[in-house]
């Protein structure tokens, strides 16, 4: 049978820290959050319930769902396919066949065109963003302006001095998306196809400190991922959307005897 | 926007057709769409090396990896061969990254050009050189020598590696000022005092997650911050597999939205709850018949109010249970402790027979907030002791101490470089410490009463002038401005100093007060460094190398510094500093001295980790064949920690035992009273402490003591530590606003002031108003969150924000000095748990919140 990649994310394990999303940022270039898109291709949402002092609390990491029946593919208007499905079920895009019409961030019941305030406490995401046409990537680092001139840097004199921009780049190596997306086009998760496809696994599942991450191939019934559902009831977000997102969730976050 | 995309798409036709492969009309295409999806192209991780350091973001100081690429780094992770962390960090570490390419870092020496120094005023900073940057610096320090006066000199310290011994000891010991200040007392020193006190351990403890099946999280949060993050991280899924977990955290903290158990405790009032959870340990005879023995005739007589014939008890390995008792805790009901720290009677019972029975491999994981009170010193007492009772101690997943790391002092450290002190530094040495330790009202206790520092009150020394003046300072990787309690005496005792050169990263909040502004290195990836640590029950040495070339013309602040220094004073007419590092630091493997300061900072780490990497030298734990080998490695390992050692051996108290009854403490603060010719009951009456009589020597319930009475203040305010503070540090860093929002409660790119619905509602704000906050110290201004995690007539916020420097994200408007967001420490008044010379940081103020 045919590899088919997926992830299963162990809530009980999760503690909330954060790291996974940090690391994604560095392995992946991911600019700064502007115009409405967060560039976080790992987020996270959370919510309070209950009064107190029974409150409970949950954080739950979100990414791109790597969709069985991915919209954003079907939504995908140019020939072949800017946002297509390698043979591994990794839901990946290509910046030269992109023209950033935003289509796939219409399809993706995981995504929208522009994120509002809620997104700050957690209450929205967006899998997808958008590198707006006319606005600089990574703008930062091109400014020259600096706090105490002559004494404290600039972003553009710390590019000066390192080579690249930003200077954190991680150059890695991929045909279909550049380490540093350009204007114009559309971003997100790949599953890091750029490790997995040497047999690496994804940034995110790599730095967390909790192991409340497992990635592996949903059709090998001994992988750790498909032992992981078949030992535990799982969920998946937006289920009834029916694109069979292929990251799933499992245990509980806030009661540790489920 | 998405309108305009789509004709974007239909209008440009042409630009589109270029893009669709020529080849394909649209049937073709069509059909192929179907047929088959696009090939994806070849892909290959980044390359590059991993090479070994130290993330100091927080005191866990974790062995750690950075992945370095045509030498930028571009990726960490915890050091692979680290049995403490299993490889792991947690985000503070991610965030080193960007702290070092930030692009506000100071990259020259500066000095200020306007004269008038104060909050608000523009120093007027411009570039120098470092000669003339050391030469100022020197000739003001020399000025003071030819005045006979070296004790107005003072040197403040901050977050260190083991490298402080040239900068902290030498510099300040050899040039003649007893004035070297560390940060150790806004950090957790109340904390150290609650195992000292008890088992004679002036340290963190280490604890045995793995192997635990009960922990109380006393104060702590150990998933989110402080300490042994990564460890506790990793480990958790298994502690509440294995384990109870229970959290005692005003706020719903990260450990507290995972736990078994919350016990929202009133701030400030743990010491309460932890005299009642020993209570109900002891009536219920759940204590350890093996670590702390039994009745003779086997009958439980702990019953309420009674008190108990200590010869009736055969007590084992430690000291004073019955007089605890009858002391303190036969009356010390759930019901009473209800009252007073306002956890259900019902919850205390429940944990403490938990605890008690699933005892021993159990743990009361004592942490800075029950500690780092005014009074915290009990806290720390009671809560520790909680170990005690159930034979937690040393023992098998519970509280541990930890192996020694032996790392080697720089040559004549033990003998405080006498042979290079002369007469002006002999009478410069004799003063007292701008701290005030020691004093009647500042017993700060460590082994000897006036042992500990008193970091916060070395404002009022300098602004009193007590116990002298301070004409010149050196500040190094601190912050006091922004990072001590009372934070606007700090403002005014360093408008006040005449000279001040901070070693510094960054433009800080007291970098604005600096004459003189030295840019340093940063510290995971730019210099060298030792840095020891322990958890997870190996101690370790880890090492910081400059493993990328320094983005800037920086230096090494607690070495290159100060040996280029020393050559100015030299050149100046006082040799001895100088002449020490060149005739008494010398590479051990080739006897050389240094040439020049970077040689020096290799030298003196060389010097210092003897023990670890030369086999001719070997101590102990993993064996480092060499110098290359360790440069490598970059980690040397303990054996693993032994349970129930010290049960054998015996403990470091005055009676050997783990002491419920310290006499250690009463042998300790006997001395100090008898320093200043009063009683003990009249220390404790100075030092603000409710206790007299037997009770100052036994773990027991002091009130919390708020600044501002109820009436006028009806809030406590209460704060917190963000997972991802570096200490204060990563507020100029993207990640951290991008991020907040995982601390619990908190909003991301947003200061939030969190408050209960039901408060909120009685004052009429709703999410996101603005509202006044005062204390009886300041009034700031905060946006409100309202937020079911804090208890109702208690406010919460997160440290970490608030900076009015530090660069152009952390501040609001670093060149008009406008803060973003507020400074706890603004609004919090400069208070101490006394006995350990601690800044109370939590359980401190009532606050004022109203509506604008």
């Amino acid at each position: 049978m045919s590899i088919k990649y997926g992830m299963v994310i162990d809530l009980h394990q999760c503690v909330g820290c954060g790291s996974c999303a940090l690391a994604c940022k560095m392995e992946n270039n991911t600019q700064a959050r502007a115009h409405g898109q967060s560039f976080n291709w790992a987020d996270f949402i959370m919510w309070t319930e209950g009064k107190f002092p029974n409150t409970t609390y949950v954080q739950m990491p979100v990414l791109c769902n790597h969709c069985s029946k991915p919209r954003c593919v079907d939504e995908c208007p140019v020939t072949p396919k800017a946002i297509y499905k390698t043979p591994e079920g990794i839901t990946i895009f290509n910046e030269e066949r992109c023209i950033g019409c935003g289509a796939c961030l219409d399809g993706c019941p995981y995504s929208s065109q522009k994120l509002d305030a809620s997104s700050n406490e957690g209450s929205s995401y967006s899998v997808i963003s958008f590198n707006p046409f006319k606005k600089s990537v990574h703008p930062e680092w091109l400014d020259s302006e600096s706090a105490i001139p002559g004494c404290t840097s600039s972003g553009k004199e710390v590019v000066a001095a390192v080579g690249s921009i930003p200077p954190t780049v991680n150059k890695f190596y991929s045909g279909d998306y550049p380490p540093v997306r350009n204007k114009g086009i559309i971003e997100k998760c790949t599953f890091c196809y750029h490790r997995t496809v040497v047999g690496e696994i994804p940034a995110c599942v790599e730095a967390c400190p909790a192991n409340a991450r497992i990635f592996g191939d949903l059709n090998n019934p001994d992988s750790p991922v498909a032992q992981a559902l078949e030992s535990h009831k799982f969920t998946r977000l937006k289920e009834e959307k029916k694109t069979e997102p292929n990251v799933y969730y499992i245990r509980s976050y806030n009661d540790p005897t489920v | 926007m998405k309108l305009n995309r789509r004709k974007f798409l239909q209008g440009s036709a042409a630009a589109g057709g270029a893009l669709v492969t020529a080849a394909m009309t649209p049937d073709a295409s069509a059909k192929r769409r179907k047929a088959q999806p696009p090939k994806p192209k070849p892909a290959a991780p980044g390359k590059g090396k991993w090479l070994p350091t130290v993330c100091q973001g927080c005191t866990s100081w974790c062995a750690a990896e950075a992945f370095i690429q045509e030498g930028r780094v571009v990726g960490v992770r915890g050091h692979h061969l680290s049995k403490s962390s299993g490889g792991y960090l947690c985000p503070r570490g991610h965030l080193g990254i960007s702290q070092m390419y930030d692009p506000d870092r100071i990259k020259v020496p500066m000095k200020r050009t306007n004269p008038r120094k104060g909050r608000g005023v523009d120093p007027k900073f411009v570039p120098i050189t470092w000669d003339e940057a050391l030469d100022t610096i020197a000739e003001k320090m020399i000025a003071l020598r030819r005045n006979n006066e070296t004790e107005k000199f003072m040197l403040m310290r901050g977050r260190y590696t083991y490298c402080r011994d040239v900068i902290y000891d030498a510099l300040p010991k050899i040039f003649g000022s007893p004035n070297n200040i560390s940060h150790s007392a806004i950090c957790a020193e109340a904390e150290k005092f609650g195992s000292y006190y008890t088992e004679g351990y002036w340290d963190y403890r280490d604890y045995d997650l793995e192997n635990s099946k009960y922990v109380i999280c006393f104060g702590g949060d150990p998933i989110a911050s402080n300490r042994q993050v990564p460890n506790a991280i990793r480990q958790w899924g298994k502690v509440l597999d294995q384990a109870t977990v229970v959290a005692v955290d005003p706020r719903l903290s990260a450990t507290a939205s995972k736990a078994h158990e919350w016990m929202p405790v009133k701030p400030g009032e743990d010491s309460a709850l932890a005299v009642a959870l020993a209570h109900v340990i002891l009536t219920e005879g759940l204590w350890s018949r093996e670590f702390v023995g039994d009745f003779k005739d086997g009958v439980n007589a702990f019953k309420v109010g009674n008190t108990v014939d200590a010869d009736s008890f055969d007590e084992k390995l430690t000291n004073g249970v019955v007089k605890w008792w009858n002391i303190e805790l036969k009356d010390r009901t759930p019901e009473w402790a209800e009252k007073i720290c306002l956890v259900p009677a019902e919850q205390i019972r429940r944990v403490a027979i938990g605890f008690g029975k699933a005892a021993p491999n159990v743990m009361c994981w004592m942490a800075p907030g029950a500690a780092m009170q005014p009074r915290g010193a009990y806290g720390a007492l009671a809560a520790h002791a909680l170990n005690g009772l159930v034979g937690a101690v040393d023992n098998k997943g519970g509280t541990l101490q930890k192996m020694s790391a032996k790392y080697t002092h720089i040559p004549m450290h033990k003998e405080k470089f006498k042979p290079y002190l002369d007469g002006i530094a002999k009478k410069g040495l004799k003063h007292k410490k701008i701290d005030q330790r020691g004093t009647l009202e500042f017993p700060s206790l460590k082994k000897k009463p006036g042992g500990g520092v008193v970091t916060n009150r070395a404002a009022d020394g300098i602004l009193d002038e007590s116990p002298n003046e301070i004409k010149v300072a050196i500040g190094y990787w601190n912050n006091f401005v922004f990072s001590a309690t009372g934070a606007t005496r700090w403002e005014r005792a360093m408008e006040k100093l005449p000279f001040f050169a901070h070693i510094v990263t960054n433009p800080s909040e007291m970098t604005q007060y600096a004459d003189i502004v030295l840019p340093a290195s940063f510290h995971m990836f730019e210099r060298w460094g030792l840095v020891p640590s322990k958890y997870n029950r190996y101690s370790y040495i880890g090492l910081q190398q400059p493993i990328v070339k320094p983005l800037w013309d920086t230096r090494i602040d607690e070495t290159e510094v100060v040996w280029m220094l020393a050559k100015k004073m030299k050149e100046k007419g006082f040799p001895n500093l100088f002449d020490y590092f060149q005739n008494e630091i010398k590479d051990p493997e080739t006897g050389k001295t240094a040439e020049d300061e970077a040689d020096f900072a290799k030298i003196v780490v060389k010097v210092m980790t003897e023990r670890q990497w030369n086999p001719a030298k070997y101590h102990s734990g993993e064996r480092i064949n060499g110098w290359q080998e360790f440069l490598r490695i970059g980690l040397w390992q303990s054996d693993q920690y032994p349970f129930k050692k010290k049960w054998k051996k015996g403990f470091k108290t005055t009676t050997k035992k783990f002491e419920f009854y310290s006499e250690t403490l009463k042998k300790t603060l006997g001395q100090h009273a008898q320093k200043h010719n009063v009683s003990i009951d009249r220390v404790m009456e100075v030092t603000q402490y409710t206790g007299r009589g037997e009770q100052v020597f036994v773990p027991h319930w002091e009130p919390a003591k708020y600044h501002g009475d109820e009436a006028e203040f009806p809030f406590i305010f209460m704060e917190n530590r963000s997972r991802l503070s570096r200490e204060g540090r990563s507020q100029n860093l993207n990640e951290f606003y991008e991020f907040k929002k995982v601390d619990p409660g908190d909003n991301s790119h947003m200061d939030v002031l969190k408050i209960n619905p039901k408060d909120a509602l009685a004052l009429g704000v709703k999410n996101g108003d603005w509202v006044k906050i005062t204390s009886p110290e300041k009034s700031v201004k905060a946006q409100v969150k309202l937020w079911e995690g804090v208890r109702p007539g208690t406010v919460n916020k997160s440290f970490g924000m608030g900076h009015w420097a530090y660069g152009r994200l952390a501040a609001k408007d670093y060149g008009k000095h406008m803060a973003r967001g507020f400074n706890n420490n603004e609004l919090l008044p400069a208070d101490y748990d006394r006995l350990s010379g601690s800044t109370a940081r939590h359980a401190v103020s009532r606050v004022r919140i109203e509506k604008i």
